[in-house]
Parts: structure tokens; C-alpha cells; sequence
């Protein structure tokens, strides 16, 4: 780090002489009210692009037919009831995001409770090999869903499990990025608290719900968050292995709508609602949790 | 660090260690060994697998349609890399550098980490629409006819731009995190100086947070070939005539469209070594910088 900072010195430095007269007046202007008319204004415009495609998909979900072929057509309809009811009930949204629910409560769930226990496995026991043990975990990291595809959805076949709930969860079950925020959270525990369990004679079971957890709330929050966001907007996966409308995802449910509209027998009003529908459940998530949620990413990193 | 490991029992330690590393083997491992294997046979649905040794490797080393998956691919990765670093570090920036409603500003700009790329994609499907889209008259009124169900680079750059604007939110989120740790001092004594703000960020931020931004780099190059997926299915599905056809589409209709699970499978290998190549660069630049950290 103080390399690096001695480093961007010397680069200041230098900046500094060549800079000194052109930018004089801009660097003052960071001082005080001038500071606003610089920057507020550009972070709207920015901000606005980035905000700009959802807002007209939720404008747009509100109104009778979905034709907005300029910028003035952008006012709210009174159709999102019906646009909502029709895209839930009508076209089966309600059981896809019934579907995607259950697939990620079920994958955020799983995932947390064993890679909780891999943790404490792999911090707090000492036994042989664990460190084989915790190379081996995070070498799937090599090993994401587009490389393996293909064979697991032979293997999924084989197991009879196609089209199922299990097809989309257990595959999903491990991993490597979960037990290593999690080990890095736990090594940074202080000593003298797990000393004092131990010196308590505190048993396993009891450590990790008495001690462990309480000590981890904000970062248990954060990687479940993390991992409903991931599961949540799988795409690929359930496309290739679930079948039957009935068992799809919302992601897919999508992807079905798509056909329908581009060949002009469905209206954008109604894509639109179910665009909104598939985004509601993760984004209100993020804002809310997103306290934890940033913490736990600059554990991430290191 | 010794003073952690306060239970010794080899049964306890095996039995919180088996979920995870049974899931890992049968559903990570186990097909990634298939895949390998499968890449030396000819293999499709309903066919008994006949032993070709490397003649699926030799068929897409030879494959023109290949060679051109594999370089828009790259183009598709540095054109998105460059445009999602580049915007998300001027907004981090400015984020960093405003004085009020700093909370407001990183939520609007940081929520499309949880944006589903199947409704991004749709989204632009509707925007961007040759004849429906509310940005088409704007587009077209600075002279550019929108036509890109047909024109090949007009469709790249829609997709270009979906992937970039969903990838926005994950960069932010650690650029300012790596911008709140540079130190105060710096900034003042910039400040001071007279140090412009635009050569204060190239200068003075951007070298300090190289960690990040190389780890950003191999994020988005991963995101740029793999989890880019239902933006071409949903936007062009590779077309048109190939011109969005990335890898991990060709990929999926190589298996699901053409059922040829043994070139398929020679595919996935090539991908795995991207992974790996990737991963291992990441890993060798960490080591480096974490002397610096040290």
C-alpha cells in the first residue's frame, strides 16, 4: 500500500507541473457552492440514463396497448391492473414467480446452512487435510455452469430428476464463494471470544448457533442476498432442463413472452408488467438490505 | 490463528464438510470430467458414442464459423470491459466528489446489480425496436437508420450496450468502496495544489486503485463471455447471420439445436481453459498486489 501510495505521488507531482495554470480554476471551484453546478447536474443526466429503461417499462406496463413511439407517449396509462391481473393469472406468472421463489428460498437456504457448516470445519477444527479440503471448494470457482452444461444435463437426465425442483436447486447446492466470504468473516472473530467458548466447554452445535451466528447476522445477510440476487436470475440452466410450463421460472416465463410479441399476438403493455414483476423481488431485496449487502462485497475482494 | 481451532474431532469436521464436498463432487467435478471425456467421442441423442480421439478439437481448430464465434466473442468481452470500467468509474467518481445526496445517487445507479438480464434484454428489445421503440425516432432523427434485426454491428452494439448497462451497478459498488479508502490527505493536498479534478482521478485515484480495477477487469471479462447468455437469445439469438453468435450461445446450440454432444463437449473444454486462464491471472495479480497490502 505505501508503495502504491508513494507511487501515485510521484504522479501527482508530475501532473502538478504540467496542470498547474489550465485546471487552477476548476480545482477552486470544488470548494463551495460551485461544486454543484458542476457535478449535480451530470450525475442527474447519468443517473437518468441508467434509471431511464425501467422507467418506461414500468410507464409502459400501465398502459392499454404498449405503442410508445415517442418520447411524449411516456405518460401513465390505467391499464396496470388489468395489465397485471392478465400477465399473473392469464399468463401464468403467477406460477412462475411462485416457481423462482421456491428455487431460490430453497438455494439461499441450503447454500448458507452447508457452507456455514464447511466453514467452521475449516476454521475452528483442527484436524489433517483441511486445507486440501478448502483448495479443493474453491477450485470451483474454475467450474461455473456455461463450462459444465452440457454433461449435467445428461447427469440430471440419468438421476431422472429433469424438470424438476431438484434440477434447479441441488447443482447449485456448494459453493466456493460463500465458504470463502464466510472463512475470512470467521477469522476475523476476535480470539478471546472463541477462547472463552472454549474454556466454557462449549459444545459444536452450540458454538456455531450461540456464538458463530450471532457474531455473523450482517454477513449472513449480505451472501443471502448476494446468492437470492444469483439464483433468482438464473436463465440458462432452468431453459434447458425444465420442460413443462408448469415448473418454469419467471426468467423463462419471459423468454415465452417474447416469442408471442414479437410475432405481433401479444401486447408490450403485458411483457412489460411481467418485466417488472421478474425485477420487483430482487431489487427490493437490494435496497433493502443494502447495508449488509456492501459490507459483505469488500470481504469479497480480498 | 491456532487459537481458533478449538474442537479436534475428525467425525464432527467430516460430517460438516460432506455436504458441500459431495454437491462439488457429483454436480462440478464429476460433469466437468464428462465433458472431457465426452470431447473424444462422437456423441449425439439416442447414439451409442464411438471413440474419434481429437477430432472434435481438430473440426473447430479447422471451423471458419468457430473462428469467427471465438473473435466476436473477444471483441464482444473488450468492448464490454472498456465501456463498463470506463462509465462506472466516471460515476463512481462523481459520486465520490458530490456533496449532498450522495445515498440517492449510488442507489440509482447501483440497483442494476439485481436486474435480471432476461428483462434488460427485453427492455432494450422494446426501446431499441426498429418500428415500436420509444428511443427509435430520437435515433433516427440524427441520421442513423435503425435496422438491427438485419444490420450484424447494429445488433453487436444493442447488445453491447444491454450488457454494459446491467454490469454498471456491480462495478460502482466496489469502485467507491476503493475510492472512500483512498486517504483524505491526498485529496486535500491535490486540491491545494490545484490539481484538476479530472487529472486528480486519472492521476492520483485510478493508480491507487489498480487492485480493483484489475479485479474488476477479470469480473467483467467472465461476465462478458458467460452470463451474457439471455441477452442473445432474447435479442437477436446470435444473428443476424452470426454477427452476435458469442461462444456460450454457439455453445448451447451446438448441444440443444444440433444435439452434437461430443463437439459440444470439445467446446465446453475450450471454455473451461478461458475460466482458467482468466482465474489463475486474477490469482497471480492478487499475490503481487497483496505485497504491497502487506
Amino acid at each position: 500500500m505505501t508503495e502504491l501510495l508513494q507511487q501515485a505521488k510521484r504522479r501527482y507531482e508530475s501532473a502538478r507541473e504540467t496542470d498547474e495554470d489550465a485546471d487552477e480554476s476548476e480545482a477552486t471551484g470544488t470548494f463551495g457552492g460551485v461544486n454543484l453546478n458542476v457535478i449535480h447536474p451530470q450525475l442527474w443526466l447519468l443517473a437518468g440514463l441508467i434509471v431511464f429503461p425501467i422507467f418506461v417499462t414500468v410507464i409502459v406496463s400501465t398502459k392499454e396497448t404498449g405503442i410508445v413511439t415517442s418520447l411524449p407517449d411516456l405518460l401513465p396509462g390505467t391499464y396496470a391492473l388489468e395489465n397485471y391481473r392478465e400477465a399473473v393469472v392469464d399468463y401464468g406468472f403467477g406460477r412462475f414467480m411462485w416457481n423462482s421463489l421456491l428455487m431460490s428460498v430453497v438455494i439461499v437456504v441450503g447454500k448458507l446452512t452447508i457452507s456455514v457448516f464447511a466453514a467452521m470445519a475449516i476454521v475452528y477444527y483442527r484436524v489433517p487435510y483441511k486445507d486440501v479440503v478448502f483448495l479443493f471448494i474453491l477450485f470451483t470457482l474454475l467450474l461455473p455452469v456455461p463450462v459444465r452444461f452440457v454433461p449435467l444435463y445428461q447427469l440430471i437426465n440419468d438421476l431422472g430428476w429433469n424438470n424438476s425442483m431438484l434440477a434447479i436447486t441441488v447443482p447449485y447446492l456448494a459453493s466456493a464463494t460463500t465458504v470463502f466470504i464466510l472463512r475470512q468473516h470467521f477469522l476475523s472473530i476476535p480470539t478471546s471470544i472463541v477462547e472463552t467458548a472454549k474454556l466454557d466447554g462449549v459444545g459444536p452445535v452450540k458454538f456455531m448457533i450461540q456464538v458463530l451466528v450471532p457474531m455473523s447476522k450482517s454477513v449472513l445477510v449480505g451472501v443471502s442476498v448476494i446468492m437470492f440476487v444469483y439464483a433468482w436470475n438464473q436463465y440458462l440452466w432452468p431453459l434447458i432442463i425444465i420442460e413443462s410450463e408448469a415448473n418454469q421460472v419467471t426468467q423463462v416465463g419471459l423468454q415465452l413472452l417474447q416469442g408471442d410479441v414479437q410475432g405481433g399476438n401479444l401486447s408490450w403493455s403485458l411483457v412489460m408488467a411481467g418485466s417488472v414483476l421478474t425485477l420487483l423481488p430482487p431489487l427490493a431485496l437490494m435496497i433493502l438490505f443494502r447495508k449488509p449487502l456492501l459490507e459483505t462485497f469488500t470481504i469479497q475482494q480480498k | 490463528m491456532s487459537t481458533r481451532e478449538i474442537f479436534d474431532s475428525r467425525l464432527e469436521a467430516l460430517l460438516l464438510l460432506a455436504p458441500t464436498v459431495a454437491v462439488s463432487l457429483v454436480f462440478l467435478y464429476y460433469p466437468t470430467a464428462l465433458a472431457f471425456q465426452t470431447s473424444f467421442f462422437d456423441s449425439g441423442f439416442g447414439q451409442a458414442p464411438t471413440f474419434v480421439g481429437f477430432e472434435n478439437y481438430v473440426s473447430l481448430l479447422t471451423s471458419s464459423a468457430y473462428h469467427s464465434s471465438v473473435l466476436i466473442s473477444v471483441l464482444f468481452a473488450a468492448f464490454v470491459v472498456v465501456g463498463v470500467i470506463t462509465s462506472s468509474l466516471y460515476l463512481s467518481f462523481l459520486i465520490h466528489e458530490v456533496d449532498t445526496g450522495q445515498g440517492w445517487y449510488l442507489i440509482s445507479v447501483i440497483w442494476p446489480y439485481a436486474l435480471p438480464p432476461a428483462v434488460a434484454a427485453l427492455v432494450f428489445l422494446f426501446i431499441f425496436h426498429p418500428t415500436l421503440g420509444v428511443l427509435t425516432g430520437p435515433i433516427e432523427s440524427l441520421g442513423i437508420e435503425l435496422d438491427w434485426f438485419n444490420d450484424g454491428p447494429q445488433a453487436f452494439v444493442v447488445v453491447m450496450l444491454a450488457a454494459i448497462w446491467k454490469q454498471i451497478g456491480y462495478n460502482v459498488i466496489f469502485m467507491i468502496a476503493a475510492m472512500n479508502n483512498i486517504p483524505d490527505s491526498l485529496t486535500e493536498t491535490a486540491q491545494l495544489d490545484g490539481v484538476g479534478r479530472l487529472r486528480r482521478l486519472v492521476s492520483v485515484y485510478v493508480p491507487i486503485m489498480t487492485p480493483t480495477l484489475f479485479f474488476l477487469v477479470i469480473i467483467n471479462t467472465i461476465y462478458a463471455f458467460f452470463s451474457t447468455f439471455a441477452f442473445v437469445d432474447l435479442l437477436t439469438s446470435g444473428g443476424p447471420s452470426n454477427a452476435t453468435n458469442i461462444l456460450i450461445f454457439d455453445l448451447y446450440r451446438e448441444a440443444f439445436s444440433y444435439f452434437n454432444f461430443g463437439v459440444s463437449s470439445a467446446k465446453s473444454v475450450v471454455l473451461f481453459i478461458v475460466v482458467a486462464v482468466l482465474m489463475l491471472i486474477q490469482f497471480r495479480l492478487t499475490e503481487e498486489y497483496s505485497h504491497y497490502g502487506a
